[in-house]
């Protein structure tokens, strides 16, 4: 018996097996990261490190990127077995990322998971915060960036609050309690408050 | 440790058990595949396969509300 986690170079290495749900996640990141910087969020933090609920989605922030890069994006994750649910053409879904509206993609043949890839710039300014101050973890060979474990709490307790995200930031209090630093819960919640703004 | 009650009482009583206890992610693993697979599999049945998938996807997660109009 082994603890849930351990810290190795300050990344949070998590002590499980990949699941399907990673696996999944890591074959989309694989592509997005050729195209652009990424910050997963929300559930599948809670999930990543032990909470044992259903999804079907993966939140997935990037920076909103020009048509040009964006043509590219979507014709590799077309050419490695995803489909977007907005359109099949960079033309019929590059509006939504003008809009700053999310898009959703899944394997093809498959609808649930997805990733839910959510645009964003400077101007969503707690989104922008954790964007730039990601905190790592790995499973087994699987790295990648989540937000400030005590930034994903609040922001699930302050700005989400359904009753999936209270629990989902009881879950993270709880399980990182050994690594959460109080004085950040001050400095993050400044910002996240200016979401609500 | 107190008797979890509530669901919240579970939540808490889960992470502190897996904090401490990596085995616990055997069981975690099982869920969450299951879940996943119940899913697909209800997900295919419903929309078929081919070429009608995606036309028939779409127009099930518009009427959901995933698929939003463009604005």
């Amino acid at each position: 018996m082994a603890n849930g986690y351990t810290i190795e170079d300050n990344i949070i290495v998590i002590n499980r097996e990949l699941t399907k749900l990673d696996i999944f996640l890591r074959d989309f990141l694989e592509i997005l990261k050729r195209h652009s910087d990424y910050l997963v969020v929300s559930g599948y933090v809670s999930i990543c490190s032990g909470r044992t609920r259903a999804t079907e989605d993966v939140d997935v922030l990037f920076l909103m990127m020009e048509k040009d890069r964006f043509d590219l994006l979507l014709e590799e994750l077309q050419n490695n077995n995803f489909w977007c649910y907005q359109g099949d053409s960079s033309d019929e879904v590059y509006p939504y990322l003008k809009n700053m509206d999310n898009i959703r993609f899944a394997r093809v043949g498959e609808t649930f998971p997805n990733i839910e890839l959510i645009p964003i710039n400077e101007s969503r300014k707690a989104k922008f915060f954790e964007f730039t101050h990601p905190q790592g973890i790995r499973v087994k060979n699987f790295e990648l960036k989540i937000p400030p474990i005590e930034f994903e709490i609040l922001y699930k307790e302050i700005i989400l609050g359904s009753d999936k995200d209270v629990a989902d930031a009881k879950h993270l209090r709880i399980f990182f309690s050994d690594i959460i630093k109080k004085e950040k819960f001050k400095e993050y919640e400044t910002i996240i408050r200016q979401e609500n703004k | 440790m107190k008797k979890p009650i509530t669901d919240l009482d579970y939540v808490e009583f889960y992470a502190k058990k897996m904090k401490e206890d990596d085995s616990l992610f055997k069981q975690q693993k099982i869920l969450i595949e299951s879940q996943l697979e119940s899913s697909s599999s209800l997900f295919k049945n419903m929309f078929g396969k081919g070429d009608n998938f995606k036309s028939n996807a779409r127009e099930y997660l518009k009427s959901i509300g995933l698929i939003k109009p463009l604005k």
